[in-house]
């Protein structure tokens, strides 16, 4: 019930409010002017790190340690992003990077950079990620710690790839497996309008490899964008200006948009068989994909193993992630339902409160 | 966030009343649009713009290749293609390497545990005399990590 005050209809409060709503525009048009003017920048991912691999386009990055040597983990931390964006969401600012909450529990932290794809990446698909990249970043990760044993977190596309990994190499050193909102389960062509737009016969993704190449960012971004057009093309921007002259909200905002527009291509080979393959003929829960002419069965991945699921996920719909949990072979399984959206879910206001002591907590019992 | 939404009307807020009124529409039409982006009709319209728009840009984009390659032939340059399989051939070629990188620092590995057990044994056989050199510590979290390679820096 609204309650109305009695100093409503006050013509002194009245013009305070309106000299102050004034103000607010006023210090909101500098701001906006600024924007405008592509005036103020904001980094991203500036936990200090070191290049200690590389491959092609591909990086490994090994973070600074914020614990001595014998107060951390004995097992390190592997993170992989997906292909289609930078992995710098892992650590965005400070203050919200997931990289500085697990550097400060006492993990020591590598990160995967896929790199951007030129046309000689064109024929790259999920057989060449998982085979030959996966394995030759968890050995350098491996000689670089000096641990065998390691645990791998992938988030969305990522995730896809360090299952499969985890499933086709189950002897290689992985101790625990995290998958972060991964898409896996393509059987409801219901679920989610990707699905849709994908699997209709009248996208042509061969026509669409055939003359780009690799598939460009910006369609990539199109699309993820249309997923929720007005959120996304209006009314963040009204959400801005309302908060121009709040310089917390203005960074966050920056922070997230200079990340969503630094736009990566999808490899060809990869993006086919993503919608060929994975899509419209989900061979990974059917059992019948094969990569480099080997069976991927689920039931080798024997290592511990997270799931992470959003439960306002609207690029990854709950029901593609929650399937793999009858599938895999290992008996330390677990699924978490969290609240928040495919990226806000760790990158929210509530990630560090919610979602990361969660994974730390079960991450740390599986660290000795 | 400075400003919150907030269902209940402030009749002092200037602008509040706008605001309301914009949020709520934009909502409802958020609503509407998310449900009609995830029909039938619509990812078949967006199929039909994307085969469109590809079948328009064929015929241009061959006859631009065609062109270059021609082009780039007389003038004795390598073409796109040649380009792209000499960036794959590399790409091979590091990997090859990695993989020789990895091998030697096993053999060297394995090379300093033989020495370490060699040394041990003889130090085991022979008489005490005086001081003896210290032992090399040859676990892997002591010894020197493999260099980074190929010129990496740091951020």
């Amino acid at each position: 019930m609204t309650t109305v005050p009695n100093s409503a209809l006050d013509p002194e409060v009245l013009t305070k409010r309106f000299f102050e709503e004034f103000d607010r525009l006023t210090k909101s048009s500098d701001t906006f002017s600024k924007l405008a003017a592509n005036r103020l920048d904001i980094q991203i991912g500036l936990t200090p790190k070191t290049v200690i691999w590389s491959l092609n386009k591909a990086k490994l990055y090994h973070f600074t340690p914020a614990v001595p040597p014998e107060q951390r983990h004995p097992v390190p931390i592997l993170l992989i992003f997906a292909l289609i964006n930078r992995p710098d969401i892992f650590d965005l600012r400070p203050g919200n990077s997931f990289v500085e909450y697990l550097l400060s529990q006492g993990y020591d932290v590598y990160m995967l950079d896929w790199g951007r794809p030129g046309l000689e990446d064109a024929h790259y698909n999920f057989d060449d990620y998982v085979l030959e990249y996966m394995p030759r970043v968890v050995r350098a990760a491996q000689r670089h710690s000096g641990k065998r044993d390691f645990s791998l977190i992938g988030w969305c596309i990522g995730a896809m790839i360090t299952t499969l990994y985890a499933t086709m190499r189950p002897d290689d050193g992985i101790r625990n497996l995290v998958l972060l909102t991964a898409p896996l389960d393509f059987a409801d062509k219901n679920a989610g309008p990707f699905n849709r737009w994908l699997t209709t016969e009248f996208y042509n993704v061969d026509e669409l490899i055939r003359q780009h190449g690799n598939v460009p960012g910006s369609m990539i971004d199109y699309g993820s964008k249309m997923l929720k057009p007005v959120e996304n093309f209006i009314s963040s921007y009204f959400k801005l200006w309302d908060n121009l002259d709040n310089p917390a909200v203005v960074e966050s905002y920056m922070a997230m948009n200079k990340w969503v527009t630094d736009l990566v291509d999808f490899p060809g080979g990869a993006f086919r068989q993503w919608v060929v393959e994975f899509y419209r003929e989900n061979r990974l829960m059917e059992g019948t994909l094969k990569l480099r002419g080997e069976k991927v069965d689920l039931r080798n991945l024997r290592c511990n193993f997270l799931n992470v699921i959003a439960d306002k996920d609207h690029i990854v719909p709950t029901c593609q992630s929650v399937t793999v949990m009858d599938k895999v072979g290992t008996r330390d399984k677990l699924l978490l339902h969290m609240r928040g959206g495919h990226i806000g879910m760790m990158v929210g206001s509530g990630a560090n409160k919610r979602v990361w002591p969660q994974i730390d907590g079960w991450l740390k019992k599986r660290s000795v | 966030m400075t400003n919150t939404r907030n269902d209940a009307l402030d009749p002092t807020d200037p602008v509040g009343a706008w605001r309301t009124m914009r949020d709520a529409n934009l909502d409802a039409w958020a609503k509407g649009m998310a449900t009609m982006v995830n029909t039938e009709s619509f990812s078949k319209a967006l199929g039909i713009q994307l085969d469109t728009m590809l079948a328009a840009s064929a015929p241009m984009q061959k006859m631009v290749s065609q062109y270059m390659e021609s082009y780039l032939a007389q003038a004795s340059m390598p073409s796109r293609a040649e380009v792209i399989s000499l960036a794959q051939r590399m790409t091979n070629i590091e990997m090859r390497l990695d993989d020789m990188d990895a091998r030697l620092d096993d053999i060297l590995f394995a090379v300093r545990a033989l020495a370490t057990v060699q040394e041990s044994t003889s130090v085991v056989d022979a008489p005490p005399a005086g001081d003896a050199a210290p032992e090399p510590d040859a676990t892997p979290e002591s010894e020197e990590k493999s260099a980074p390679r190929r010129g990496r820096g740091s951020r």
